[in-house]
Parts: C-alpha cells; sequence; structure tokens
C-alpha cells in the first residue's frame, strides 16, 4: 500500500508541478484551455486504453487490433450517423447468419460431441509421436465440423457476391444534411431474401464448430432465440423503406445517439466474436497472440479500406447540441443555447471537446464502480491475479473472458465514435491512438485499471503542452525568446515520458505485473 | 462393495510433450481423510489438478460421486462440489479477506450460511474481515484459502501441501482445523510433512514416478518402515 501512495503522490506533484510552470509562462487562460485540450485527448486515449489494460490484466493478450476496434467503431459511427440505410441493408445479413449459427449449435451439438469423444480416442497416445500416430492426430483434428465452417466461409462469400455495397456506402450527402437517393442502391426485396437465405444456411452449417459439446439443458431457449433474432432481420428488411423514412426524420442529436449505440454495438459483437473464434484457442501464447492480434489489426484496416474507400473523411458534422454558433458564457448558459464554444477564462474552447472529456469520464466511474462494486468486476479482480483459481472456484472464467474482451471492444469502438466529429475518420486513425494508448498502458501499470486513467492523463496533457511548445513556444522570465520545440520533440514527448517512468519504475506507476 | 466418494483409475497426464502421470489409480472412501504421499515431483500436485480438470487426464477415469468427470471443464467440476485449496495457497491478495470468501459462493448467500462454521475454524479471520488478502501472513493466507473451500457446499476437499512454510504450532492449530471440517466434508490431502500425514489421514496412497504404487489404511503404512524409507524418504 505504501508504495501506492507514493506512486498517487508522485503523479499528482508531477501534474501540479508541469501546470505550474504551465501557469507561471502563459497566465491562467491560455494554461486552461491547454489543459482542457489536454483532457480531451486523455479521454479519448483512455477510452482505448481501459480495454487494452483490462484484456491485458485478466487474459495476458496484447490485443493489437483494438485501435483498428475504435477505427472500425469510427467508420460504422460515421456510417450510422450519415446514412442510417447502410445498416437496414446489412443488419438483416448479420441477424440471418447469427439466427443459423445459433440454430447450428444446437443441431450441431451431438456431431461436436461424438467428434470430442473420436479425438480423444485417437489423441490417446500421441506424445510419442512417431509417423503413423502424428496423422491420426491430424485426421482427429480435421474433423467434419471444420469443414462445414470452411463451406460456411465460402456460402457466406457467395452470398454476399455483388451486393451494392459502394453505392450503399457513398454517403456524404447526408452527412452534411443532403437527401439520399434511395432507390437505384438498395436491391429490390426477393434479391435480398435469397442473401437472407444464404447467410443462415452458413450459420447453420458453421453451428457445429461452435457448438459446445455438452449442455443438455437450455436447448428450447436457443432455438426460440435463433427463431428471435431470425424474425427481427427479416421485419428489419421488409420494413426498410419506412425504418429509413423514421431514421432520416430523427433530430440529429438522436442521430449521434444512433452513431455511438451502433459503434459501441458492433464494437462489443466483433470483439466477442474475435474472442470466440480466434484468441481463445491461442491462450497461454503469448507469441501466437501476437501474430494474431497483429494480422487482424492489417486485415480489418484492409477490409475498411475495401469497403470504405482509403481516403478518410473531414470530421462529422458535430450533433446540434454543440452547434449553434455562438460563444456561452459559462455550462449553464450552453445548456439553453447549446453554443459551439464555451468561455473558459475569456477565451472560446469548443463544447463538444468538453463532450469528449465527459463521455471519458462518464465510462471512467462506470467501469470503475462495475470493478469495485459488482460480482463480475470481483470475478474479473480476481482473474487479473490468478484466473486459474477463479476457475477452480467452479466460475466459468472463459465467459468471464469473452465478456471483458467484449467491453474493451465496445469502449475502444464508442471511442472511435466520439472521435469522429474531432478528428474524422481514415484508416490510419486506429494506429496512432492505438500507439498512444499502449504508451498510456505502460505508464500506468500493464492491468492496473486506475494506473491507465493516470497513464491516459499525463499522456495527454503532455501531448497538449507539447503543441503549445510547437506553436507559440513557452516564454522563460530570463531569456529573450520563448523556447519553442520542433514538431518532432512533441511528438517525442509522449515517448520520452514512458522512458523516464519505465527507468525509474519498471512496472508502471501502478504496476505489479511484469 | 465400499461406496466411494471419489475413484481415479489409471489416470495419464500430460503437460506440454511431458508424460507426469503414467497410471494413477486412487479411491476416496466418503468421510476419510485420504493422504496423498510421494517425492518431490512424483506426481502429487499434478493428481489434484487432474481430478479437478485443471490438467485433465488424457487417459483413464475419475468418477466423481457416481458421476464420469474426466474432460470435463474445471469450473464444471468445482461446481459439482469439489473443493480446492492450492499450493501456495493462491488466495486473492487484491481482494479483502471478505471478497476472497464471497467470491466463492455458488449460491446467494452461502457465506451466510456457513459463516458460524467458518469463523469457528479460524477465528482469526473474522478480525481480519475487511483487510486485503495481500496483508495476512502466511498462515492467515492458508487459512483463508481453506475457508474460501468451505464457503460453498462442497462434498470433497482438495488440499495441497498446507503445512509448506509454516511454523510449528501453526501447523499444530492447522491439523486441528482439518480435523474439525473433515467430519464435515471428505478430504484429499497431498503433504510433504509425513507426521502431519499420518496423524490426520485414515488412508494412505503412495506415488512414486507419476505410478501408483499402492494404497491402505494409515495404520498399515506405520508399520510398515521399508516402504516409508524408500518412497518418502521418511522415518516412522
Amino acid at each position: 500500500m505504501g508504495k501506492r501512495y507514493r506512486a498517487v503522490i508522485a503523479s499528482v506533484a508531477l501534474v501540479v508541478v508541469l501546470v505550474g510552470i504551465a501557469y507561471a509562462g502563459f497566465g491562467a487562460t491560455k494554461t486552461a484551455s491547454v489543459l482542457l485540450s489536454g483532457l480531451t485527448l486523455a479521454a479519448l486515449y483512455f477510452l482505448l486504453a481501459a480495454g487494452l489494460s483490462l484484456i491485458f490484466g485478466l487474459m495476458d493478450v496484447l490485443n493489437f487490433a483494438h485501435g483498428t476496434l475504435f477505427m472500425i467503431g469510427a467508420y460504422v459511427g460515421y456510417t450510422a450517423f450519415g446514412n442510417p440505410r447502410l445498416l437496414l441493408n446489412t443488419l438483416p445479413l448479420f441477424l440471418a447468419l447469427l439466427a443459423g449459427a445459433t440454430a447450428g449449435t444446437i443441431v450441431g451439438r451431438p456431431l461436436r460431441a461424438w467428434e470430442q469423444a473420436v479425438r480423444r480416442r485417437l489423441t490417446a497416445g500421441e506424445a510419442s509421436g512417431n509417423g503413423r500416430e502424428v496423422l491420426r492426430a491430424l485426421l482427429a483434428r480435421l474433423t467434419p465440423s471444420l469443414l462445414l465452417a470452411l463451406l460456411a466461409v465460402a456460402l457466406v462469400l457467395w452470398g454476399v457476391r455483388g451486393f451494392p455495397l459502394d453505392r450503399l456506402v457513398a454517403f456524404e450527402a447526408t452527412a452534411t444534411g443532403g437527401a439520399i437517393p434511395t432507390a437505384e442502391a438498395q436491391e429490390p426485396i426477393p434479391r435480398m431474401l435469397l442473401r437472407l437465405a444464404q447467410m443462415a444456411l452458413a450459420g447453420l452449417l458453421a453451428g457445429p464448430a461452435l457448438a459446445r459439446e455438452r449442455r443438455e439443458q437450455g436447448m428450447w431457449k436457443e432455438g426460440m432465440l435463433a427463431g428471435a433474432i431470425g424474425l427481427v432481420g427479416l421485419l428489419i428488411l421488409l420494413a426498410r423503406d419506412p425504418l429509413e423514412g423514421f431514421l432520416l426524420g430523427l433530430s440529429v442529436d438522436l442521430r449521434f445517439l444512433l452513431a455511438l449505440t451502433a459503434g459501441a454495438v458492433v464494437g462489443a459483437l466483433l470483439g466477442g466474436l474475435i474472442e470466440r473464434t480466434l484468441i481463445r484457442p491461442f491462450y497461454g501464447r503469448p507469441i501466437t497472440q501476437i501474430v494474431l492480434t497483429l494480422g487482424l489489426m492489417f486485415v480489418g484496416t484492409e477490409l475498411v479500406k475495401a469497403v470504405w474507400g482509403r481516403e478518410g473523411h473531414p470530421p462529422m458534422t458535430v450533433p446540434s447540441l454543440f452547434a449553434e454558433s455562438c460563444r456561452s458564457e459559462s455550462l449553464a448558459a450552453w445548456l439553453t443555447e447549446h453554443c459551439s464554444s464555451i468561455d473558459v477564462l475569456g477565451r472560446a474552447f469548443p463544447t463538444y471537446r468538453l463532450f469528449i472529456i465527459f463521455v471519458g469520464g462518464v465510462i471512467l466511474v462506470g467501469v470503475g464502480l462495475l470493478l469495485r462494486y459488482s460480482r463480475l468486476g470481483m470475478i474479473i479482480r480476481a482473474g487479473v491475479q490468478d484466473s486459474e483459481m477463479v476457475e477452480a472456484l467452479g466460475i466459468n472464467v472463459r465467459r468471464v473472458f469473452t465478456f471483458v474482451f467484449a467491453l474493451g471492444s465496445a469502449l475502444a469502438a464508442l471511442g472511435g465514435v466520439v472521435a469522429a466529429p474531432f478528428v474524422g475518420v481514415y484508416p490510419e486513425m486506429g494506429g496512432i491512438f492505438q500507439l498512444q494508448a499502449f504508451i498510456a498502458v505502460v505508464i500506468g501499470g500493464m492491468g492496473s485499471y486506475g494506473g491507465t486513467a493516470v497513464g491516459a492523463l499525463l499522456l495527454g496533457l503532455a501531448r497538449a503542452f507539447g503543441d503549445v511548445l510547437v506553436t507559440s513556444g513557452i516564454p522563460i522570465p530570463w531569456a529573450e525568446q520563448a523556447l519553442r520545440a520542433s514538431p518532432a520533440v512533441a511528438r517525442a514527448s509522449t515517448v520520452l515520458i514512458m522512458a523516464i517512468v519505465l527507468l525509474v519504475r519498471p512496472a508502471g506507476i501502478f504496476g505489479r505485473k511484469e | 462393495m465400499e461406496r466411494h466418494l471419489l475413484e481415479v483409475q489409471d489416470i495419464h497426464t500430460f503437460i506440454g510433450q511431458f508424460h507426469i502421470l503414467q497410471g494413477v489409480s486412487l479411491a476416496v472412501p466418503e468421510g476419510s481423510i485420504t493422504a496423498v504421499l510421494g517425492r518431490n515431483g512424483a506426481g502429487k500436485t499434478t493428481t489434484l489438478k487432474s481430478i479437478l480438470g485443471l490438467t485433465p487426464p488424457r487417459q483413464g477415469r475419475v468418477v466423481f460421486a457416481g458421476q464420469e468427470i474426466q474432460g470435463r471443464p474445471a469450473y464444471e467440476i468445482a461446481a459439482m462440489g469439489v473443493g480446492y485449496v492450492p499450493e501456495h495457497r493462491a488466495i486473492f491478495t487484491d481482494l479483502t479477506v471478505a471478497e476472497n470468501l464471497r467470491i466463492a459462493e455458488r449460491r446467494r448467500g452461502d457465506l451466510d450460511r456457513k459463516a458460524d462454521f467458518i469463523f469457528g475454524l479460524f477465528p482469526d479471520l473474522k478480525r481480519l474481515y475487511r483487510l486485503p488478502g495481500g496483508h495476512l501472513s502466511g498462515g492467515q493466507q492458508q487459512m483463508l484459502a481453506i475457508a474460501r473451500a468451505l464457503v460453498p457446499d462442497n462434498r470433497l476437499l482438495l488440499i495441497d501441501e498446507p503445512s509448506e512454510g509454516l511454523a510449528p504450532i501453526l501447523i499444530q492449530e492447522l491439523m486441528e482445523a482439518i480435523r474439525r471440517l473433515s467430519e464435515e466434508v471428505t478430504v484429499v490431502l497431498v503433504e510433504q510433512n509425513f507426521q502431519m500425514a499420518s496423524q490426520l489421514a485414515d488412508r494412505y496412497v503412495i506415488i512414486d514416478d507419476g505410478r501408483f504404487v499402492r494404497s491402505g489404511p494409515m495404520s498399515e503404512l506405520l508399520d510398515d518402515e521399508e516402504t516409508v524409507r524408500r518412497y518418502l524418504g521418511a522415518a516412522v
């Protein structure tokens, strides 16, 4: 405990000293706005770093695809905001796939159980490793369910062939408030129904591979669930025209809320899927995991480029809550005026950036409360230390892994959506923010939630002050000219901080894990 | 035939490429304390982990309360009523004593129902209730680890090296606690300290080099100096 207190005191002291220097050099007004800029960056870094830290802490997985999820979140949010039509045309396909897979896991269970039994028998004497046994082990792994899953992938590819994605994705028209030309971009309903059927069949084929071996109860529930998911998909498709009218009729603020939700949900689903299918087989094999998540980063980035194009997009339209062209005197005044900027000690500061800080704060507190006071949070904290022991207590820790991966991915994707009106959307944004988030996690101490928040804060502030150092320089009392640095120094400042922190505390400020 | 709560039949367990267990069998009657004995590296810990499914055996059968459990995930086996007190305690140092106990609940209210029994065995824990587990001494951590396994309604306790690193006076206290809790649950005990094992256990199983050697009532082993010296390197 003593060490942790010292770490807290040291970081607080560091921040106070930095802010003090800035205050002496710039005066209160400029210091306040630089501080707020730093907090804005810190909030975005934190949204990414929180998931990275939780995932590493609990599962020892360094997720290099985290920035990609951030970027995908930004694109999904951007699209949901500007062109809800894409959502209406693609969601039924995903739902059909999901419904098929859910049904498939029930139907495929006996096949899976049989396979596992055969596999156990065949691999019984594997370790000696002579030729015949290796062949048998290979055969045991090349199972019917795997072949069916490959067939399912082929069926999915066939099912999406010719889908008019590029026409559906062209959304700039509505991002600025124009109308969407509807008719020719959407496919006729019968064609879509065929695609839906293909997706459902593909899901069904992939089912056995996803099925768990046992669990007799709950078949009814799962069957109903599969039916319900499929039905929702079908209904969305059939009602796409009225739904589109409804979505486009929403106010800009509500559409922004839709964008946030869509981004977070897609992030959670993608994260959960990645954990269940790709990460799970490789726990305890760090090299494989790193190569895997690095690969996912490249694949994800290229997929985004294939769908949305190589070029980025300028910052998303700011929701109208933050868009009136005026300057509010105070937060209370902003509540009625919705000005795009607010008066901070005589200087204008964009209100949307305050919103980013607000989101960061809400997530920080919300996830913190979850970790501290819920049973799930208690399990996560215990699992960070020793997940095998958690399992030995009778807790399905794998399910907790999936949840944490999905939660972390959702936070990253949410961060992407929140960032979109601030920095725009472009394929490289994931890598840029991920690098900073990694540094924040390392500074704070891998696996420490509070440490990650402190790390993100230090980094955001350093970045903001570094930018000032470059643009206007810091006046020094005894020198004639202000101290100015080159842009490279500002960019290097975060890495410099990391180096210093690691020299003093190799495990990070709050870290215990190596 | 005598009714056994746990039966392990000729299990083989691999860790990586290493064939650690090469045929271990044991039968544990309900209500007994069974000591698993053997030298360092004989496979005692792996035997416990194989029963629980943490290192699933690749061959052989494990039957608990009449059901085959080999190959099931560890959390399912534990939830059937198997408690585990691992080597080096493995309590959660960041969680408070209260949280360390509550995390083991399988149903809401388990801890409240068992509180009297647990604090009767380990009165110290009541005083330390709000402290982080990391602040406890080695002996207190060992007691917390055992208490944690007693929170849910377990029928079988797997206890690995409880006396390791404890002062003799603490060992006495611990033995008394294990004797008392064995009136409620069946115990499989791995123990290097032959004195302690021989005083506590009703039955013994000897493992050597990953293989079953022999088993029987503890009284029989105490008369067999030759076996004790040969496989345990200890004097009776």
